[in-house]
Order: structure tokens, then sequence, then C-alpha cells
């Protein structure tokens, strides 16, 4: 074979060499990633109520969001949002998430290894309020043969399809003045961890 | 790469001049013939390395490359929080730790051209103007890459806004509203463009919509249009 020849060979086999590095990376780089938003929210586990990681600060100047969350590891977010994050780990039982709606639109939902599963807005709220359950598979049907006949249950169960994962609260400021109340909103939302009798 | 380099046109003189050479220079040639050939498996190989990083760091680095649902100048994003999204979707989350919005909780569109097709100019003037898309909520914002590095730089005044949200957009009386991006002020919705160097994009964000299922209600009721009114 003439050198140009094996040249053009080598540079076809490092090319497709290079399709093959290329997929390959883009397929492990979630599996590697340390700064994702799981890896992020881990830090929160401890924590009973949301953590706040973005302040809703539309309006500019005029109302200087208090000292922003150290938290802030979100690439640019829709400045009139509030979003709070909480992780949870289900090894430990079933999670509970509590969030008190107000007059703001909130969304929460629910992330796990592989994006978000599971979503629900203020407007699902029963009395100002939206309590989702998240439990395993096992969990669910534990909870199912154990459940009281004559007692209804009223918990809104979500089956999770790993043991790890995070919730996060979308709580949007219409006006500048709605800040402060959507950044509380975003931080109050309670997930702990269920009684044994669920 | 450089020895190939080094040895290709000696060793192609070589072969056609190959009588008139003396052995000494003949040896020569097929040392850098064996050479050659270690040199292109190594090419290969680097070639191979480097083509394939590089380009798995340029189509994770923020923006996502495909994917979305093209409606005029707007391309919606309707998969990037569902467990099906795609593997750059998902690459990108996880390189920029970005909490992408879920299927019931809404909808993003980004927009990086104008009507007519053309790159949002920094320097231009745009009206974005048509009916309020459904939803219970939206909030229109305008982006710029290196915005965040240019004012940490700068340590310049933030701008007055960088969004709307439907609540606070002045509408007309069919409720139909016009929002006017421009680098100067402007009567009536003024969005300042952003300082910075880099491209322009606008993000509209649907909260709380129906259209989250299925993009269809977005084509039949149509997006906001962009239009380049004037350029200095």
């Amino acid at each position: 074979m003439t050198p140009l020849g094996r040249f053009i060979l080598a540079t076809l086999c490092g090319l497709v060499l290079a399709g093959l590095v290329h997929v390959a990376t883009v397929l492990a780089i979630p599996y590697l990633a340390a700064g994702d938003a799981m890896a992020r929210a881990r830090a929160t586990l401890a924590n009973d109520t949301s953590v706040l990681v973005h302040a809703a600060e539309a309006g500019g100047p005029a109302e200087q969001a208090p000292a922003q969350p150290a938290e802030g590891w979100l690439p640019p977010q829709d400045p009139a949002v509030a979003v709070g994050v909480c992780a949870y780990d289900l090894d430990d039982g079933p999670v509970r998430i509590t969030a008190e709606t107000g007059p703001l639109i909130e969304t929460i939902a629910l992330h796990g290894r592989s994006g978000a599963y599971y979503a629900i807005t203020d407007q699902a709220a029963v009395r100002g309020t939206v309590e989702l359950v998240i439990m395993t598979r096992r969990q669910f049907d534990e909870a199912l043969a154990t459940a009281d006949e004559d007692e209804r249950n009223r918990d809104m169960r979500i089956v999770a399809p790993s043991r790890q994962g995070f919730v996060s609260v979308r709580v949007l400021a219409g006006l500048p003045s709605q800040q402060a109340q959507a950044n509380e909103a975003a931080r109050s939302v309670s997930c702990t961890i269920d009684g044994p009798d669920e | 790469m450089l020895i190939e380099k080094a040895a290709l046109p000696a060793s192609g003189r070589v072969t056609s001049l190959r009588p008139k050479l003396p052995p000494r220079l003949l040896r020569g040639a097929l040392r850098l013939r064996r050479v050659g050939t270690v040199g292109l498996v190594l090419y290969a190989l680097a070639l191979g390395a480097v083509l394939g990083l590089a380009s798995a760091n340029w189509a994770t680095r923020g923006r996502y490359p495909f994917g979305g649902v093209v409606l005029n100048a707007w391309t919606a994003w309707p998969k990037i929080g569902s467990r099906d999204a795609d593997p750059y979707v998902r690459a990108i989350h996880a390189r920029t730790g970005e909490i992408p919005l879920a299927l019931g909780e809404g909808l993003l569109l980004t927009a990086l051209t104008d009507d007519a097709g053309r790159r949002l100019d920094p320097s231009c003037r745009y009206r974005i103007a048509g009916a309020t898309p459904p939803a219970r909520a939206w909030t229109l914002t305008v982006e710029r890459r290196g915005q965040a590095k240019h004012a940490a730089q700068a340590g310049a005044v933030p701008p007055p806004r960088t969004g709307f949200t439907s609540t606070e957009v002045l509408r007309d009386r069919d409720g139909r509203f016009s929002v006017i991006v421009s680098p100067t002020v402007q009567p009536g919705n003024w969005l300042p463009m952003p300082e910075g160097e880099g491209s322009i994009r606008l993000v509209l964000r649907l909260y709380d919509t129906p259209v989250a299922a299925s993009t269809g209600v977005l084509e039949r009721e149509g997006v906001p249009s962009i239009t380049r009114e004037d350029c200095p």
C-alpha cells in the first residue's frame, strides 16, 4: 500500500475511533459527573425542609435578594422563580413531602437518577396542602398489605424508580413584591421520613 | 503524527528512487517505514481520542443539540425533563447541574433567531408579540452567554430587568402583549438587551400548561412572533 493510502486508512481508523470515544464519553458523563443536581442535592439530605438553591430576583436592584444562598450552583434560571431542593433516601423508609401552597404558582417535581418521574402543581392541593409519600415498590406493597381496611388512606403514594433522588420545588413570583414570599415557600417544603406505621 | 509527517515524503521518495540509492539510505528508509507503521497507529489513536473527547465536550457544553420541536423561531423542549430524555440532554444536565422543568411542571421554549431566521443581534431592537400562550403563567427572559462573567468582572449595575412574567406584562385591549428587547430605553414593555459578549437567547417558560403533554396545542395557537425592527 502506498504511504498515502496508509495515511488515509489511519485517518479513517482514527475517525471511527473518535466516534466510539464520543458516544462512550457522552454516555459516561452522567455516571461520572460530580457536580450534577443529584450530587449537589445530596448535601441537603440531613435537612427536614427544602433548601433554597435559586432565589427569585426579577426586577433587578429594586429589591436586593438577601444574600444569594450558598448552594447557588444552578445555571441561569428563570429570574422570577424560586427553586428549592430536598434530597431523599428511601433506605430509611418512605418519605413524606408536605408543601403548604399559597397564592403563588408552585410546582413540585420528583427526580430520580434518570430524570424527573413525577410532577404536580399546587392546583392539586387539598385544603392548601400538597402531600405526597414517596416509596419504593416494596414499601408500597408493604403498606398495601398492612393497611387497615376500615380506614381510608388519603395519602398520595408515588413509587420511585430508585432509592435515591431529590424533590424540586419551583415557586413563581409574578411580581417583584412576591419574591420574598416565593423564596419562603421554596424553602419551607418539608420532607421527612414517614413513621413506621406507614 | 509528527513522525509520520516526516516519514511520509521520505519513504515516498525512496520507493520511487530505489534503484539509484546506496544501501545505507535504503536501510534508513526501511527503518523509517517501520517507525511509520507505529506512528500511524499512534496517530490514529491520538486522532480518535482528541476528536472524540473534543466533540463530546462541544456537544454537551450547555445548549441542547437536538430533540426539540421547532415552532417558527422558537424551539420547544418537551422531553428534557422526562425520563426518555436523550443521552446528550442527560450529559448536559449532569455537567451543568441543571434541574430541568419536568413534563407536568411546564415547558421550556428557546429562540436563537428571529422569525426571518436571522440570528439575534445584541445591537438590534426586537419586538416579541402575540397572544398569551395557553398556560397558567409564563415568563419571557433574555439570556446572554458569558453574562455572569461579564457582570462579575465589571461589577456593573445589574440590568433593571431580565424578564417579564405574565402577571406584570402590559397588554392591549385584546389581551395580546408586545415586549420590546432593545439596548436603549423603549416605551411599553421594555426588556433591556443584556451586556456581555456571547450570543443572545430568548427563553419562554410556560408553567402549568396543557401544552406540555403535546406541542400540537402550541402549533395551533401559535407562539409569540419575534420581529427585527431596526438595527444601527
